[in-house]
């Protein structure tokens, strides 16, 4: 058995950084979390639309990560692997309840919007037309939204979308193709 | 022939040049198509999330801290589990059934032949049935499939390797169970041979 590395966490690469977690090395998988939490988070609020249930799936991610860390074999960055599990937990766990019921929050309620860049209006408008098109992601069937999310923000190539979801790189393409077809139309029809 | 959404995704991402598909060239629609394709990617590309609260992190990675530790060490996955029943329950379960089938086949090899009556002149007697290199008449194997408990363990146990079993250390030393798991291919089949003239003698 190879001996433990005692070097500082932080200049640990991923399956390292993994080991150490594994070895129950104080930190370890706290560091995993700090790296990660923002992505993670930003993938869940994406698919729900709301921080509150975002937050709860960001939590639910990372402690199935943890559960499922030996499974974790290094050939796929960690960022990729965090995806996969939140991917499957969104879906498993977003209702339809869930998202038609909070994806509308409240401008107002949305913290830190930047508004020294740009005038306060155009920063508001900016914003109302942002919280239309999450609005609308939030709205696609489940496994377009996935592949969009996944494609857009998170720059996943099609071959790793097709093995996060179980599909096909076809299936993939043609998810991604309809999903932004179908935002076409949310966005034309809706008024938030 | 219009472009297929493959090809339209490809050429909207820039993984195919839009000279690849001189179909563009002529056709209106399609182009409308991918113009509206990447509309839309570029403007989900633009939108972010809302930023919550800086405390909000320190916040997630408390929680996170607090539920995993209750869970102590990374938990075994259930493939883990599942893994783990095939290599221990499995050989278990052979060895049970081992166990089971010598505690029909032996005692009936020991006991003085029962005095049954004679069969009727004319009854014609089913011959034996061969099961892998043993013998065993097809009046003990209805016996025991005729036995509910028995057939359970032998669903169970379809498919289980001895030599598994065996591995796993389950049938000690001494044992039948262990004689019979270590047995060689010959020995098996004089084994069978002897079943074989042990069942004929007492009739069966």
């Amino acid at each position: 058995m190879p001996a433990a590395d005692t070097r500082p966490l932080d200049v640990l690469d991923e399956p390292r950084l993994v080991e150490a977690c594994l070895a129950q090395r104080a930190g370890a998988f706290d560091l995993i979390v700090e790296r990660h939490r923002r992505a993670v988070y930003q993938l869940c609020y994406r698919f729900v639309g709301n921080h509150e249930d975002a937050s709860d799936l960001s939590q639910d991610v990372f402690l199935r990560a943890y559960r499922g860390l030996r499974s974790f074999r290094g050939q796929s960055t960690l960022a990729t692997w965090l995806y996969r599990i939140g991917v499957n937990v969104c879906l498993n766990r977003v209702s339809a309840k869930t998202t038609l019921g909070k994806l509308t929050e409240p401008i107002e309620e949305k913290q830190f919007v930047d508004l020294r860049a740009e005038s306060p209006s155009e920063a508001l408008l900016k914003e109302e037309r942002a919280a239309r098109v999450r609005a609308a992601v939030a709205r696609l069937p489940r496994k377009q939204r996935a592949t969009l999310i996944l494609r857009t923000y998170h720059e996943m190539s099609h071959q790793e979308i097709a093995d996060a979801l179980g599909s096909s790189v076809g299936a993939v393409k043609a998810n991604f193709f309809h999903a932004l077809g179908n935002l076409k139309k949310l966005l034309g029809t809706d008024e938030i | 022939m219009h472009l297929n959404t493959e090809e339209l995704i490809d050429i909207a991402e820039g993984a195919r040049p839009e000279s690849a598909a001189p179909h563009l060239a002529a056709c209106e629609p399609c182009r409308a198509q991918l113009a509206d394709l990447r509309a839309m990617m570029s403007a989900a590309k633009d939108v972010s999330v809302p930023e919550p609260s800086p405390l909000f992190w320190d916040h997630l990675s408390s929680r996170v801290r607090e539920a995993v530790a209750t869970e102590a060490v990374p938990r075994r996955s259930w493939l883990d589990v599942a893994r783990w029943s095939r290599g221990v329950l499995d050989p278990m379960l052979a060895v049970a059934a081992v166990g089971l089938l010598l505690a029909v086949i032996i005692p009936g090899m020991r006991a003085p032949a029962p005095a049954f009556p004679p069969a009727p002149v004319g009854v014609a007697i089913p011959p034996p049935t061969v099961v892998a290199d043993a013998v065993v008449a097809p009046e003990l194997l209805k016996d025991v499939t005729d036995d509910a408990s028995l057939t359970l363990v032998a669903s169970l146990t379809d498919g289980v390797d001895l030599d598994i079993a065996r591995e796993a250390g389950l049938a000690p030393r001494g044992s039948a169970e262990h004689a019979v798991t270590h047995m060689s291919d010959v020995e098996l089949r004089e084994l069978g041979r002897l079943l074989k003239e042990e069942l004929a003698r007492s009739g069966a």
